[in-house]
Formats: C-alpha cells, structure tokens, sequence
C-alpha cells in the first residue's frame, strides 16, 4: 500500500494549497478528487472576489481578517488577479440593513479604502443612497488552477487523482486507509479534509471519527457571466447590504459574473447531509452521500437569469448594459450559526489526533493562509 | 400550437391583511392570468401583521408552483395598505408592476390582462376601478379632494392597477415618502387611465384598524395634497385680524362720541392691535407651512409626462 505523509480530500484551492504547502516542505501528498479536472467546483464558480472585507459590514472579525489577508494574496497570486476597474459598492436606499454612514464608519473602523462617488453616476435616481469606491479585486481561477498545476508538477512526491470514488476511510493504527474504487488503497497519518460542500459528507465516509458534522446548510447556486457592454467592462458593482445583487469582472475572462441574494440560491437543504429533489433526477449522477458537479449535471435547474438581469436593471442606469452568456452551478455550504451576522469566518477543525484527521471550510479564497498553522503541527 | 407569451416582466403585489377568506382563491386567480401570458413574473405577497392562516395559505400555495418567484415580505408591526404596499413595490422588480391593494376577485378575468394592453398603450399608470360599491365616507373624501384639487387628475375608488417601471422611478424620485399612493400617483405628471368596470358582488367589510388608519390617511391626504387646510387657515386668520381692526375702529369712535370709564379705551386699543398682530403672525406661519409643505413633497419643479421628438 502507497503511504503518504498527507492525504489531501478536494482539488479546490484549499487543497492545492495545501498540498503544495506540504510538497515544499518535504512531504509526500497525494490529493483526491471526485471530478475528472482540479478547480472544478466552488474555486472557480463564485464571484471571484479577492475578499478585503467589504462584504462584511455587520461582522468586523470577518472583515478585518480578509483585509489582512488581502496583500498577502495579491502579492503571491498577482498573476491571476485583475486590478483594474472600479469596483462600487453602494447601499440600497431601501431594504438595506446598513446605510451610507454606517458603511462609511465600518469601512474606517476596518481601514479599509472607501471613497464617495455619486450615486447616480451608476443607479437610478433614489435607488441608493450612497455609492463608494474600494479596493477590491478579482482573481482568475483557471489561471490559478495552471500556476498550482505547474508548481505541484516540480514536486515528483506530490500527486493528484482525479475522478477518484472513495469507498471509505478507515483508520489503521496511526494511519488512515482511503479505500477506492478501481485503485489500489493508500494511507496516510495525516488527512484533510479540504473538499467544501462535501465536508460532511467525507466525515460520514470515514469510520472511527468521534466528531460532530459541521453545522451548515446547503445552498445551490447559480453564477450568471454575462458579456458586459463597452461602459459596464471597467466597473464592478456590488448592492447591498440585503436583498440585491452584484455585477462585476469574473477574473480575467472578459466576462462579469451576475448574482444576486434572493435569485443566486436556487434551493436549500437544512440537513447534515445535502438532500435535494433534483437529486432523485439526475439518473445517480448526484446523491446525498456523494455530490456530483452541478454545472455538469442533467437536473441542474433552469437558469434565473430573467430574474436577476430584472433586479440588476432595476437599478442601474441603460447606459450600463449586459448580456447572457452562460450560467455556472455549484454547492454552498453555509455555517448556521453565522447567518444573523453574515460572518463567513473559516473554520478549520483537527477531529482527531494521531491519526490527524483534519477538516477545512472556508467561504473565502484569501483566508487560504489560515492552514498553514495546521499543516505544520497538525499532525504531531 | 405555440404560445407566444409577453416578454415583459411583471410583479404582483398583493396587500395581505387577515385575508385567508378569500386569498388561496385569489393567488389561483392571479397567477393562473399571470402564467398563462407572461413568461416570466413575481408574485410579492405583503404581509402586514395578519394573526389568520394568511401565511400558511401563501406558503402551501408557493409549495405547488414552478416557474415563478413568490415572496412574503412580512412587516414588522400592522402599517395599514399605504406603507405596506410602497415596501412592496420597493421590493418589485418586474417592467411592469400590478398593485393589488385588497384580496378581492371581484373583477372579471380578462381585466387583468386589458390594463396591462392599455398600459403598453403609452399609459403609465392604469387603474381598474369598480362601478359602483363606494362607502358614503369614501364617497365624501373623494368630492371634497377632488374639488378642493381642482384641475387635477380625478380621484375614485380602485381595486388594482398597473405601473410601468417609469412611473414607479418618478414617484421615487418625486417623494421621499408616499404618504398616499393614489394622489402620487395622480399628481407624478405621467399619462393615466381608468379602466371601469362591473364587480361582481360588493366586497367585504374593513376591520376598525384599517378604518382609523383610513381616516388618518384622508385627513392627511387632504392637508398634504390640496391647499384645503391652508385656505381654511388663511381665510380664519384673514376674518380674525378684520375682528381685530373693526374692534379697533369701534373704540376709537366710543372714544370721540361718548366718553367712556376711564382706562377703558387704553385696554381695548391694546387688546385689538394685540390680537391683530397675532393673526397677522399666524397667517405668516402658516404661509410658511404651506411652501414647507410643498418644497416637502415636490422635490422638482416641474413635472413632464415626455418629450416627442417632432423632426
């Protein structure tokens, strides 16, 4: 049986990340991966933000953490990340939990950049009732997927699987074994659990675990890109902080990523385990025990692109025009407890010693660094 | 055969109040109209403090549906139909908005459908109003606003209506706050049309909150939008200060003809030129009140209903 000193679950970015982390440091790792491509599911299909903290303005923990974060990530990832345009955010005159003053004070507090421009440069007249520009930018995942791939390939003890179905884990002494399908066993004293939405899941498939599954919901969501016309290309716009939406450039595509609060969610399970109607239709493609990839999915569900353009329009200006290309899905885990507050904090949680067993879930590409302090200690 | 359906998108806003008589009947109605013409629409249900099954008849109705969005908005505390329905169309965000400002079918089928061909008309805003069916109070409220308004666009009791987005960017940026949506709505400038029409049985009556919060809203309407209160005011002050001025005149003249006790003529010259001055200042304040009043609620100067481009 292969043995490794980590056994890495999820291609996201996390466990990228981690891997390479570990490969620079000596080990051997091996990532795991359910799809036939790494970067497949939540990495690439999101808005793409490199987080300062914006998004955040009822949870200064959140936010004061992604601005920290925030130079770091740019200043090792600035290849993939697209600086230039400006990015709006402004506050929805109605409905808002937050206004224009208390977005202003939130920004200070966190020290974050936040300049005052005129609302209706942007929205109808009365729409918003402050708009500011920040500091933020967005990261292009393929070209992050390419640098991991190019950076892991140096390192000849470090490994990926993909298309991989794992059976179980189970533990061996001071060893956890992955049994899989059409593949040979392998081991390790050290696995992370990096894989997102299937974090519950994983921890179901792995015998002798003691700890509790996270506390999350599910959400299925939709990412429109659109093609933006001539005067939307230089300008992101984000509408908050409540039931509105965001408008701004999907990495360095070329395309900009729609969503929106109430329409992004096409559906929601509460369960541990994710449970949905559709699943029943996707002929095994996806099951509660196992998630496939909803963009690839037969029973992915209608796009809500007539919905959002509507909400979209309905606050910007004609002059700032948008097309449908094509719409992205995937699953969100989302952490109970921080609904109220709209925290997305990332946890990372050691459920067992020797063998480690390790899982990670965060909502946020730049809080990646939160790993590094486990994957050093973690195991001893 | 293919249906080609309105491309257009339309929210529904229904006001929901204690409404569970009537409502699974009515969202059945509406939304079998709204489906069958429109590829896509909204449905907004507005909560205002209903203590009935109204909630639980909205949710088992939304369980049953594919293919269109519904949403409850549920208001903190009962705000009555006025500030409920303007959360309401905040929350819309269709081309075309359909108020219903009660849960009552009592309007035919295809009338749903003739305001919003009318609305694509060139009619900003559309109202479908029953043809008879009024309170006596209702009545009342709606001569004297109508007369006190003058050349303004009439008032009358509607059961629904449709808006286009422009209309509804209009009142927004005419208003802060809609305190009364039909005088808004009347007054933004835009081109109206009343649609009548035959109801089919005479609606239910109204609880005592709605009633008070009704009354409210008609004295309010009445001083905010017609210069009622401020000519019944000024025509007061104006009569007081001639009493102030004739009782002046009055002493003086005692005070030539026949003398009068001592001290007499001192206290009565005071008290006029007194009581003078204080209608003089109240016809100023409320002069003041007036412009307040109208800087308040018209926040532009002008309105245009559009502009046609000739050559």
């Amino acid at each position: 049986m292969e043995r490794y000193d980590k056994v890495i679950i999820g291609a996201g970015l996390y466990g990228l990340y981690a891997a390479l982390f570990c490969a620079k440091r000596g080990e051997r790792v091996l990532v795991l991966e359910w799809d036939e491509q790494v970067f497949g599911r939540a990495t690439y299909i999101n808005q793409a933000r490199v987080h300062m903290g914006y998004h955040y303005p009822r949870s200064l923990s959140t936010a004061l953490k992604s601005a920290g974060y925030f130079e770091r990530f740019n200043r090792d990832y600035g290849f993939c990340i697209l600086k230039e345009f400006s990015q709006v955010y402004a506050t929805s005159a109605r409905f808002s939990w937050t206004d224009a003053g208390q977005f202003e004070k939130f920004c200070r507090a966190a020290h974050i950049r936040c300049d005052e421009v005129n609302p209706e440069r942007y929205f109808r007249p009365g729409m918003c009732d402050g708009a500011f520009l920040t500091t933020e930018y967005t990261y292009d995942a393929q070209m992050l997927k390419n640098y991991f791939l190019e950076e892991l390939g140096k390192y000849p003890h470090a490994g990926i699987c993909c298309g991989v179905r794992i059976r179980r884990i189970i533990p061996d002494g001071s060893c956890f074994v992955a049994e899989m399908e059409d593949r040979p066993p392998v081991k390790a004293d050290f696995l992370l659990n990096a894989s997102y939405a299937s974090t519950n899941q994983v921890l179901e498939m792995t015998e002798g675990l003691k700890g509790e599954p996270f506390q999350i919901k599910y959400e299925l969501c939709e990412i429109i890109l659109c093609e933006p016309g001539e005067a939307l290309k230089p300008v992101g716009l984000t509408v908050m902080d409540g039931p509105f939406f965001s408008i701004m450039p999907f990495g360095k595509t070329g395309y900009h990523s729609l969503t929106s609060v109430t329409f992004t969610p096409h559906m929601t399970s509460y369960e541990s385990l994710p449970v949905f109607p559709c699943q029943e239709k996707s002929g095994g493609y996806c099951s509660s025990r196992q998630l496939g990839n909803c963009s690839d999915c037969p029973a992915r569900p209608l796009s809500a692109w007539p919905y959002m353009s509507r909400m979209a329009k309905k606050y910007m200006k004609d002059e700032y025009g948008f097309t449908y290309s094509h719409s992205l899905f995937s699953m969100k885990p989302i952490l109970k407890n921080s609904e109220l507050d709209d925290s997305r904090p990332t946890v990372v949680r050691q459920i067992s010693e020797k063998p480690a067993f390790v899982s990670v879930l965060s909502g946020k590409i730049n809080t990646v660094y939160d790993l590094d302090e486990v994957l050093i200690n973690g195991g001893n | 055969m293919v249906e080609i359906k309105e491309k257009n998108f339309v929210s529904a806003v229904l006001y929901v109040h204690n409404a569970q008589q009537h409502l699974a009947e009515f969202l059945k109605k509406i939304n079998g109209i709204l489906a069958e013409n429109f590829e896509h629409y909204e449905l907004i249900c507005v909560n205002d403090q209903s203590t009935d099954e109204s909630v639980r008849i909205i949710a088992d109705f939304a369980k049953g549906l594919e293919g269109a969005s519904v949403s409850v908005l549920h208001m903190s505390y009962y705000q009555g139909v006025e500030l409920s329905m303007n959360a309401g169309m905040d929350l819309a965000i269709g081309d075309f908005v359909l108020e219903f400002d009660k849960i009552s079918g009592d309007f035919p089928d295809e009338l749903l459908m003739q305001i919003y061909q009318t609305s694509l008309k060139g009619f900003d805003i559309v109202s479908a109003a029953p043809k008879r069916a009024e309170r006596w109070t209702s009545k009342l409220f709606y001569q004297v606003y109508n007369r006190a308004a003058g050349k303004r666009t009439m008032l009358r009791t509607e059961s629904f209506r449709i808006l286009s987005r422009r209309a509804v960017n209009r009142v927004h940026s005419m208003c802060q706050s809609v305190p009364y949506r039909k005088a808004v709505y009347a007054n933004c400038g835009l081109k109206t049309e009343t649609l009548v029409y035959e109801p089919r049985e005479r609606k239910g009556a109204i609880c005592p909150e709605e009633k008070e919060m009704r009354r409210d809203m008609a004295f309010n309407s009445l001083i905010l939008f017609t210069n009622l209160g401020y000519q019944v005011s000024s025509l007061l002050a104006g009569i007081m200060m001639l009493a102030a001025l004739f009782i002046g005149i009055y002493t003086v003249v005692i005070f030539v003809g026949s003398r009068p006790v001592e001290g007499w003529t001192t206290t009565m010259l005071f008290l006029s030129l007194a009581f003078f001055g204080v209608f003089a200042i109240f016809a100023i304040i409320i002069k003041y009140l007036s412009v307040l009043i109208d800087l308040v609620f018209t926040k532009q100067q002008y309105v245009i209903e559009g502009v046609e481009k000739l050559k």
